[in-house]
C-alpha cells in the first residue's frame, strides 16, 4: 500500500525498509546501543550528553527576565518589582502556567 | 574522467546540496516536508482525474509530482507558505539524528529531482554526506541501505559538519596548528569538540542539547505570553527573523539586565516591532461619536422612507376600493338589485349594512392618514445629554458627579481587593469570611432570653443586614457591581461631555487611530539578550544541563594542563548561532574567568559560519585521496551495512560487536 502511494522516480529502485525500521525514536535507538555488548569506554551518541550543571541556577523574573528577588507563593511566578506583581494579579491562569512550563517548573503535587 | 561528487550537508535546520567543484551549494532548503491534509488531497485527485490535467497549484514544481501520483508531498522550498502548514511540518530529524527514514527518503527524492537526476536509472555519483557527531550506528546503517539499495549510489563518504568546517578554516589559515577546540552551534545541539594533532578526541566531546531551535521557540513562547492578543500574528517565521537579525549575546548578562531595568535605558533602547495593522477593519470601532450619530440618522431616514412608501401604497389601495364600493352603492340606489346582489356575492359581502360599514371604515382610514403630517426623523435619545437640575450651577453639579464617580471607583476597588484576599487562604479576609459563614449557619434567629421569652435578633429589619451575604460571596460579580459599572459609565459620559479636562474623555479619531496602530506593536527589549542567554544558562528553559561556559570548562578539565593550553590557543566558533553579535566577547570573558592567571587563549570565528561545512566537504571531495576514503558499493556488500570508511573528518569506526 505504501509502495503504490509513492510517486515513481526513474532513479529509484524498488526498496523498502522493514516496517519496524522506518521510524525509531531516539530513545529506542539508545536502548539498542545499550544492549549491544560494546566495551564500556567506547563513546556513543548518548555518552556525549553534557553533564548536569553544578552551578546553582540564577533566578530571573518570568515576566520580564530581570533578576528576580521575589517569588509569589500563590502562583509560583518569580517577579522583579511591584509593577510586575500588580500585572500578575490580572493574569489569566493559562498564561501563568505557560510561564511556568517555559521555565520547566513542575509542582511537587503534579 | 572521475565522476562528479555530490556534496550534501544534511543539517536539521537547512540542507545544502551542490557539486564538489561549485563555489557554493546549488540547492539550499529548509529540511522539512509537509503532507497536505487528506481531504484536500482527495479533492485534488478528483479534479485531476476528471479534467485529465493536473490542477493548477501555487508552485509549478509540485504539479510535476502531482501528475505522477496521489502522494503530493511538499518539501523544502516547494512549501510556499510555511506558516500555513506549520503544524503539519515533518522533519526526518530528532535532535540532530535522523530517525524517520520515510521522511529522509522524501527529502532525497526532492534533492535528486532538483539536481536533475530525473530520467536516469540510478544516482551514479558518489555522495559526501554529513551526519551527527557519534551518529548511532543503526542510523548510519539505515542511511547506507537507503543510498545503496534504493538509489544505487556507487559510493558514499560520511563526515561531521563541524570537522568539515574546521578543515575549511584550516585550509584558509595554513599556518595555524592542528590543535583546536571547536564550538559548533547547531539548530538543535551545541557541541564542544576538542581536536589534538588533527585528531578528533571523541571520548571528550560533549554535546549541549540546546540550539537555535530552542532560542527561537523560547522567543516565540515569551512573545505569545507577553501579547496574548496577537497570538496569531506572532509566528515562528517572524520570531526567526527577530532572532537572526536583532538578538545578540550579552557580554555581562547581569549588568545588561540591570541596565534594562532602568526606565530611561528602556526608553532609549526598546525596539518596537509593528505588526501588520489594517485600520479599515478596525474603523467601525474607531468612529467618533459624531460619525456614529450620523450613521444612525441615515439609518432612521431610510427606515422612515420605507414606512412612508408603504403607507402611500396602502392609501391608494383603499381609495380604489372605496371607489368600487361607492359604485356598488350607486347600483343599489339605481334599483339594479339583481346586478347589485351578484356583485355583493362576488365581494363576499352579506348585506347592505355591511357594505355601508365598510365604506365608512375605509373613509375613516384615508382621512386619518391624510390628516397626519409626514413623519420626520426624531432626534434620538442618544443625542440628549443629561442637564444639570434646576437651581444648581453646572459646576457644582459636575463636581458632585465627579465625587460620586470617585466613590464608585473606590467601592469597586475595595470589592476587588476583598475578592483577592478571600481567594487566598490564611488571610484575615478569608478567616473573617469563614467566621461569618459559621455564625450565619447557627440557625439561631430567635434567641431564648434567660427569662424564657424569645427575642428576635432583628436580622433583616434593616436592608443593610443582607449585605453580609454579599460579603461572603466569593465571586463578587453580583448585581451590585453591575449596577455600579453602569452608573459609572453614565457619569463618565456626562463628565466627558461637559468637562474638556476630563481624563477619561474619548480621544478623537486621529489619535485613537494612531494608538490603535501602536497596540499592534511588539516591544522587543530584554528579549534580545534573554533568548540567546539560554546557551549559557539552559536552566532558564528548565534544562538541567551545564551551560556553554561550564561545559567548556568541563571538557578542558578532561585533559592535562599542557593539552588544555594547546586547545584554548585555538577556540574556533562555527554554526548558525555563532553569528550572534557579542558571542566572541562573551566567550572571551568566560575563558578569562576559567583559565589560569596570565595564561593566553585565542578565539577565532569562522568566516563562513553556515556554509563552511559544505565548503570543507567540497575540499575533501576535490582531494586526490578521496577515492580512498570513500565507502564503495563493494565494501558495503562485502562488510555489511554498518561498515564505513573513516577519515580525519568523520566519526571513528567501531565494528559492531558480535553476539
Amino acid at each position: 500500500m505504501e509502495q503504490t502511494a509513492k510517486p515513481k522516480r526513474s532513479f529509484k529502485r524498488p526498496f523498502a525498509f522493514p516496517k519496524n525500521c522506518v521510524y525509531r525514536p531516539l530513545r529506542q535507538i539508545s536502548n539498542m546501543e545499550k544492549n549491544q555488548k560494546q566495551s564500556s569506554d567506547t563513546p556513543t551518541y548518548f555518552t556525549l550528553n553534557a553533564p548536569p550543571s553544578l552551578i546553582p541556577a540564577k533566578k530571573y523574573s518570568d515576566i520580564s527576565g530581570l533578576p528576580a528577588p521575589y517569588a509569589d507563593p500563590h502562583t509560583k511566578l518569580r517577579y522583579a518589582n511591584a509593577e510586575e506583581y500588580a500585572s500578575m494579579q490580572h493574569m489569566p491562569s493559562d498564561i501563568i502556567n505557560g510561564y511556568l512550563t517555559v521555565r520547566g517548573y513542575t509542582s511537587a503535587v503534579g | 574522467m572521475a565522476k562528479r561528487i555530490l556534496i550534501i550537508d544534511n543539517g536539521s535546520y537547512e540542507c545544502r546540496v551542490g557539486w564538489q567543484n561549485s563555489k557554493e551549494p546549488e540547492l539550499r532548503f529548509r529540511n522539512v516536508l509537509t503532507k497536505p491534509r487528506k481531504d484536500r488531497k482527495k479533492e485534488k485527485n478528483g479534479t485531476g482525474d476528471a479534467g485529465g490535467n493536473p490542477p493548477a497549484t501555487a508552485d509549478a514544481s509540485s504539479s510535476a509530482l502531482l501528475a505522477e501520483g496521489p502522494a503530493e508531498i511538499q518539501v523544502g522550498n516547494d512549501i510556499t507558505n510555511i506558516e500555513a502548514v506549520r503544524a503539519h511540518l515533518k522533519s526526518p530529524f530528532e535532535r540532530n539524528v535522523i530517525t524517520n527514514w520515510n521522511h529522509q527518503e522524501q527529502i532525497f527524492d526532492y534533492v535528486f529531482t532538483k539536481m536533475g537526476f530525473e530520467g536516469s536509472t540510478s544516482i551514479d555519483h558518489p555522495i559526501v554526506l554529513t551526519e551527527a557527531l557519534a551518529n548511532p550506528s543503526f542510523c548510519r546503517q539505515q542511511m547506507s541501505e537507503l543510498l545503496f539499495e534504493c538509489y544505487g549510489v556507487p559510493g558514499v563518504s560520511y563526515g561531521i559538519d563541524a570537522l568539515y568546517s574546521w578543515e575549511h578554516y584550516q585550509q584558509q589559515q595554513p599556518k595555524r596548528g592542528r590543535d583546536g577546540l571547536i564550538i559548533s552551534f547547531g539548530y538543535s545541539t551545541t557541541h564542544v569538540i576538542p581536536v589534538l594533532d588533527g585528531q578528533l578526541q571523541l571520548e571528550h566531546v560533549r554535546r549541549l542539547n540546546v540550539g537555535g531551535y530552542h532560542i527561537i521557540t523560547y522567543l516565540f513562547r515569551l512573545m505569545q505570553m507577553k501579547y496574548p492578543v496577537h497570538l496569531n500574528a506572532i509566528t515562528i517565521s517572524r520570531m526567526e527573523k527577530l532572532v537572526h537579525e536583532h538578538c545578540h549575546v550579552a557580554t555581562d548578562y547581569r549588568e545588561e539586565l540591570v541596565k534594562w531595568s532602568r526606565m530611561d535605558y528602556y526608553e532609549d533602547h526598546i525596539m518596537k516591532i509593528q505588526l501588520p495593522y489594517n485600520p479599515v477593519t478596525a474603523s467601525n470601532a474607531l468612529l467618533t461619536a459624531e460619525q456614529k450619530q450620523e450613521k444612525r440618522r441615515e439609518l432612521a431616514m431610510r427606515l422612515l422612507e420605507i414606512k412612508n412608501r408603504r403607507e402611500r401604497e396602502k392609501m391608494q389601495e383603499d381609495e380604489q376600493q372605496l371607489q368600487h364600493f361607492t359604485k356598488l352603492r350607486e347600483l343599489y340606489e339605481q334599483q339594479k338589485l339583481q346586478k347589485f346582489e351578484r356583485a355583493l356575492e362576488q365581494q363576499q359581502i352579506k348585506s347592505l349594512e355591511e357594505l355601508d360599514e365598510l365604506i365608512l371604515t375605509i373613509k375613516g382610514r384615508i382621512q386619518r392618514i391624510k390628516k397626519r403630517p409626514p413623519t420626520v426623523p426624531r432626534s434620538s435619545k442618544q443625542d440628549r445629554m443629561a442637564k444639570p437640575p434646576e437651581g444648581v450651577s453646572q459646576e457644582d453639579w459636575l463636581n458632585e458627579l465627579r465625587a460620586k464617580r470617585e466613590k464608585l471607583l473606590q467601592r469597586k476597588q475595595t470589592r476587588q481587593q476583598q475578592r483577592q484576599e478571600q481567594a487566598k487562604r490564611h488571610t484575615h479576609a478569608a478567616q473573617e469570611r469563614m467566621r461569618i459563614i459559621s455564625s450565619l449557619a447557627r440557625h439561631e434567629k430567635r434567641r431564648k432570653q434567660p427569662n424564657g421569652e424569645e427575642e428576635d435578633d432583628g436580622f433583616g429589619m434593616n436592608d443593610n443586614d443582607w449585605d453580609v451575604y454579599k460579603r461572603i460571596n466569593r465571586y463578587n460579580d453580583d448585581s451590585d457591581s453591575d449596577a455600579d459599572t453602569e452608573q459609572l459609565l453614565e457619569y463618565e459620559k456626562i463628565l466627558g461631555h461637559y468637562d474638556p479636562n476630563f481624563d477619561e474623555a474619548q480621544p478623537d479619531g486621529q489619535t485613537s487611530q494612531q494608538s490603535a496602530a501602536e497596540n499592534y506593536q511588539l516591544h522587543f527589549g530584554v528579549e534580545s539578550i534573554r533568548v540567546s542567554e539560554i546557551l549559557f544558562q539552559p536552566s532558564m528553559i528548565g534544562c538541567s544541563e551545564a551551560g556553554l561556559a561550564e561545559l567548556i570548562d568541563f571538557v578542558l578539565k578532561l585533559f592535562p594542563a599542557d593539552k588544555q593550553q594547546r586547545l584554548v590557543q585555538h577556540v574556533y566558533l562555527t554554526g548558525g548561532c555563532a553569528q550572534f553579535r557579542g558571542l566572541k566577547e562573551r566567550l572571551a570573558k568566560e575563558l578569562l574567568a576559567m583559565r589560569p592567571f596570565q595564561s593566553t587563549f585565542e578565539i577565532y570565528e569562522s568566516p563562513e559560519p553556515i556554509l563552511s561545512p559544505w565548503l570543507g566537504a567540497c575540499l575533501q571531495a576535490r582531494d586526490s585521496n578521496f577515492s580512498r576514503i570513500m565507502t564503495t558499493r563493494k565494501m558495503y556488500q562485502e562488510y555489511g551495512s554498518n561498515y564505513f570508511q573513516s577519515h580525519r573528518s568523520s566519526n571513528p569506526y567501531y565494528p559492531t560487536p558480535k553476539e
